[in-house]
């Protein structure tokens, strides 16, 4: 009897078992077919990654034209070579004007993994020295770092002038000037901000005129040079960015002055007012700077003027200053043709000097910038009252009032 | 034991000549483009056509292009027997003899009877080649940078009423077009006026209004990541890619207004050892269905219009070809861009380089 019953309960036991596993494996499977169904959804949602392209975009995108402008990183390797043709008053005469070699330079920027260089070398028929050279990091969030000579945040930039032969401030050391130190960039919205610390010069060695920057420079009993240099530049720019962009900014340089011959430290400082306004076709640049030298001299020598120097000379400059920058620039509509680009600009600068028998000295170029492929021209008509290297002109005391004038065209292949 | 030996001998060789036979008639070679666009290819109608036909597909990928088909036409030994081509390419192997014809009469109709000649939208049955899918570049922007909605062409072009930067491809391609439509030139005259010298500077001149607050990029996810990272405003983007970014909640639309949209096509390279086969192939991967399928799978449209039809409303609104979006659009005339991409490429490196403004550095 107990055989039966249980033959019976364990018939039973199995085919209840056998149901639940039919369940069982038919529950499984619509999970694997609901599972199957997710996969291919995400598949699908997923389909527009890089490679989900038709076959027209993908030859689009391997099209004949390649980005110049590529983002890739990597370090690209620039150069040039320029050539002058100079005609003043006395050559035109003589000679028809002077020529020759102006320039050979070679330099690399670009950067790795959010590390940046940028260095640039420079060989004259006379000198050759470093033009820049840092290394630098940027951090989208924190902004970007530069060790080593860079150019000092100041005034206008990159540039207070159009021409060739730049303006005023640049002969006292006020415009592209370069020097060796840690530069901080940080942009908050609309605001442009830099800082910076400068240990000395870009040489670090005041003695040495085979510069390209304008700074204080030792040679004879003037003996002061740079050292411990701080910048700061505020800059905000506002318009509708399409064919408005203004800048307004401020700028303030301090630093220590060393003499070398009293071991005494002196001061120096500058600031500046500054607006460079883009209006469609037109640039408006204004600048408006102060500065003042207060060197450490041995009593012998006269605190009314420094020495600066650059391109293997020096001159004096007087200590105190205002220095007042007008430029004017509009660039030419080409639609086609050999020429690129023609920018046609007028740069006015001025420097009035805090010393009693002391002219102004003026500079104002009118000219042309011309672009053709990789060829780009200056033709300047540079007009100077009381200016470096023009007749007697001085940046110091004295001078004369008379305007000079000289024509120059450079001639430079870049790449 | 011999008789046995020698019976198994005929019987190896005999099938070891049997097998060509049996692999040249049930494996398909067919040649497409790779990655997700493939596969939505595969999961539309290559895994239904090998269960409805037990035929074996064979998927290749390839780079594009004529070259392969060419060498392997002119030597005989062709390997490939359908390609996915960009109509371009199509067009161009079949006037080069390299393709075989396709006669539209022996694709199915739609299934309400439709001819497929009807079926199919115009320029999508050439000769050689039936229609695939149809992308397109559109205007995409992101709403939370704008005051409003831009809704035509001309906004892009419109940095008053929409200010923000811009992005383009990097090439005359679609640019030219747009900008000439943009500044008020019939859709039909775009490449008339574009072989004339006016009609180039009347295009750049358009293109200068943007030109300050210009970005550029050269790969589609390029385009979407300088939208999504707010660097720009609006931007050109291939269609599909901004409908998986919207799936993803970010705030960016499209402006279908004057879409430049362009075709895959599949073809049948000459002499190949399938011809038959391929042709059913292709009967049944351009049928309604199976573009239907595809569709499903990536944000493209089908090439028939009966497609639409059995895509979910969902899936059919965010197709270039659903009929909200193709009403403007504008059709990339490839021939006349193969005869011209040199010269109006010469022309857009000068234009590159000429700065409206004032550049704010000049060589030194």
């Amino acid at each position: 009897m107990a055989l039966p019953v249980l033959l019976v309960a364990s018939c039973a036991s199995s085919m209840v078992q056998a149901d639940e596993r039919d369940e069982e494996i038919e529950r499984l499977k619509a999970m694997i077919a609901e599972l199957q169904q997710r996969v291919e959804a995400l598949e699908a949602d997923s389909a527009v990654g890089d490679e989900a392209l038709t076959g027209a975009e993908r030859a689009d995108e391997s099209g004949t034209l390649p980005l110049e402008e590529a983002t890739d990183e990597g370090i690209a390797f620039t150069g040039a070579v320029r050539y002058n043709f100079s005609a003043d008053e006395d050559s035109i005469d003589s000679k028809r004007g002077e020529s020759g070699f102006d320039l050979f330079r070679v330099g690399a920027e670009g950067s790795v993994d959010n590390f940046q260089v940028s260095a640039e070398y420079r060989f004259y028929s006379y000198m050759d020295t470093i033009h820049h050279g840092w290394i630098g990091y940027e951090s989208p969030d924190y902004g970007a770092w530069q060790l080593g000579v860079s150019q000092v945040p100041f005034g206008i930039l990159p540039y207070a002038a159009h021409n060739y032969w730049f303006g005023v401030p640049y002969y006292l050391g006020l415009a592209d000037d370069y020097d060796l130190g840690l530069k901080y960039i940080k942009a908050i919205g609309n605001w442009d901000l830099q800082f910076a610390f400068y240990k000395n010069d870009e040489l670090g060695d005041p003695s040495d005129l085979d510069r390209i920057a304008y700074d204080l420079v030792t040679v004879g009993e003037q003996a002061n040079e740079e050292t411990n240099q701080f910048n700061a530049r505020a800059a905000y720019t506002f318009g509708n960015g399409v064919d408005a962009v203004h800048e307004v900014g401020v700028s303030a340089r301090g630093g220590e002055i060393y003499n070398t011959i009293t071991g005494d430290t002196g001061s120096h400082w500058a600031a500046a007012v500054h607006l460079d306004s883009r209006w469609r076709r037109w640039n408006f640049q204004l600048e408006l700077a102060r500065y003042a030298f207060d060197p450490a001299n041995p009593a012998t020598v006269n605190d009314d003027t420094v020495l600066v120097g650059a391109f293997a000379d020096a001159y004096e400059i007087a200590a105190e200053g205002t220095v007042g920058v007008a430029n004017v620039a509009y660039n030419l509509p080409i639609d086609s043709g050999f020429i690129d680009s023609v920018l046609l600009y007028n740069d006015f600068s001025i420097v009035h000097k805090d010393l009693d028998d002391a002219e102004d000295s003026m500079l104002n170029t009118t000219g042309a910038a011309i672009g053709i492929g990789p060829v780009f021209i200056y033709i300047d008509m540079i007009q100077a009252s009381n200016m470096i290297y023009f007749a007697n002109g001085s940046l110091a005391a004295g001078g004369e009032t008379s305007w000079e004038r000289l024509f120059n065209i450079n001639v430079g292949y870049y790449w | 034991m011999k008789r046995s030996k020698l019976a198994t001998l005929l019987l190896t060789a005999g099938l070891a000549a049997l097998v060509p036979l049996t692999t040249a008639a049930e494996t398909l070679r067919v040649v497409s483009w790779g990655g997700s666009y493939v596969r939505s290819q595969i999961l539309g109608f290559i895994r239904p056509f090998e269960q409805s036909t037990g035929i074996d597909v064979e998927v290749l990928e390839y780079a594009g292009g004529i070259g392969e088909i060419r060498a392997q036409v002119e030597s005989w030994n062709v390997r490939w027997d359908a390609v996915d081509l960009q109509l371009f390419d199509a067009i161009k192997a079949c006037d080069a003899g390299l393709l075989e014809k396709l006669d539209p009469d022996t694709l199915p109709p739609a299934p309400d009877g439709t001819p497929a000649r009807e079926d199919f939208i115009d320029g999508a049955l050439t000769e050689c080649g039936v229609g695939n899918v149809i992308g397109s570049t559109v205007v995409a922007y992101d709403s939370d940078q704008l005051p409003s909605e831009p809704t035509h062409l001309e906004d892009f072009f419109d940095t008053r009423k929409f200010p923000g930067r811009r992005a383009l491809r990097r090439t005359p391609k679609v640019n030219l077009e747009w900008a000439l439509i943009a500044d008020g030139v019939e859709p039909d005259s775009v490449y008339a006026e574009l072989e004339t010298r006016d009609g180039v500077d009347r295009a750049f001149r358009m293109l200068d209004r943007i030109k300050p607050v210009l970005s550029w990029w050269r790969t589609g996810s390029e385009a979407v990541q300088l939208l999504e990272s707010g660097k720009v405003a609006m931007s050109s983007v291939y269609s599909g890619r901004v409908h998986a970014t919207a799936d993803a909640q970010t705030p960016l639309k499209i402006v279908w207004d004057h879409q430049v949209w362009y075709l895959d096509v599949w073809s049948i390279p000459m002499n190949g050892e399938n011809i038959d086969t391929a042709r059913e192939f292709i009967r049944f991967a351009t049928s309604t269905r199976s573009l239907a399928n595809q569709a499903g799978y990536i944000p493209y449209g089908p090439a028939r219009r009966s497609s639409m039809a059995l895509l979910a409303p969902e899936v059919r609104r965010r197709l270039p070809t659903a009929e909200e979006n193709f009403r403007t659009a504008f059709e990339s005339d490839d021939r006349w861009w193969s005869e011209n991409i040199d010269r109006l490429n010469h022309e857009f490196r000068q234009w590159l380089k000429r700065e409206v403004m004032v550049p704010e550095r000049l060589r030194r």
